[in-house]
């Protein structure tokens, strides 16, 4: 019998661990607050995406001090009287503040919740747009 | 709601491992899944002999909202397989999704469910 080992097999696998370990990296290190937040910008619009699983609409409250987006709420714990197997989601009261890159008009918001995720959409405020200012 | 990162080894594709609860009740275990971003049609659940395969594609829903420029997270699809054993009663599994919560009951078959005993006296 002659075996399949092969001492290159083992320098191969030695490289994707640190493959991995660098490709992961960026995720170990972060300190973001809950929830995480995606901001996209389309011209004088702005969306906001936040994750929220398990959080109900009527307990997540949005306010708009001065330019940023003020997120606070609760994620109310769901757990009931019974033996955990395993018990690895969090719950708790958030608050976050988003910096917005331009004022935005207050009364042009627009917050859907869909399938955890919720979509915040805001429009650039008239004082913030660019203004042409005529040569007499 | 910290999602952890890994890659399937051999395909290169990157999946999340959705965190759960698992409890347990009288009469099935019951687990609570986190998966926001998944519609209801897009989840695959899988039972196989005693492995258990839970499936999530995340699929952008048409609407362009328009160039991200700020960002904390990526989502990919999510997928975690658990070992189950062979005490599940695979044909009456149950599953809701709600608000990004996958909610599974996993009903036990009948032979490990705790039974009482009658005891008799003979006289």
């Amino acid at each position: 019998m002659f075996t399949t080992y092969d001492v290159f097999d083992d320098l191969l696998n030695f490289r994707n661990a640190v493959d991995r370990f660098f490709d992961e990296l960026s995720t170990y290190g972060r300190k973001y607050d809950m929830p995480y937040v995606n901001l996209y910008e389309k011209g004088d619009h702005i969306a906001i995406k936040a994750l929220l699983a398990g959080v109900k609409p009527e307990d997540v409250e949005i306010h708009l001090v001065e330019n940023s987006l003020v997120l606070e709420g609760e994620k109310k714990a769901d757990y009931v009287e019974r033996p955990y197997i395993r018990k690895e989601r969090h719950f708790g009261k958030f608050k976050k503040s988003i910096r917005l890159p331009y004022r935005v008009d207050p009364s042009k918001v627009q917050a859907t919740m869909k399938n955890g995720v919720l979509i915040i959409k805001l429009e650039k405020s008239e004082e913030a747009k660019p203004r042409r200012i005529e040569i007499k | 709601m910290m999602n952890e990162r890994r890659k399937i080894k051999g395909k290169n594709e990157v999946v999340l491992l959705p965190p759960v609860d698992i409890y347990e009740t009288d009469d099935a275990f019951i687990l609570k899944c986190e998966m926001p971003g998944v519609e209801k049609d897009n989840i695959e659940i899988l039972l196989d002999n005693d492995e258990l395969t839970i499936k999530g594609i995340v699929k952008e829903n048409g609407e362009d909202l328009g160039t991200l420029t700020y960002s904390e997270y990526r989502l990919y699809n999510y997928e975690r397989k658990f070992r189950v054993g062979d005490n599940i009663n695979g044909s009456a599994i149950n599953a809701s999704l709600d608000n990004g919560i996958l909610t599974i009951t996993l009903p036990k078959s009948e032979k490990v469910k705790p039974r009482k005993i009658e005891i008799t006296f003979e006289k």
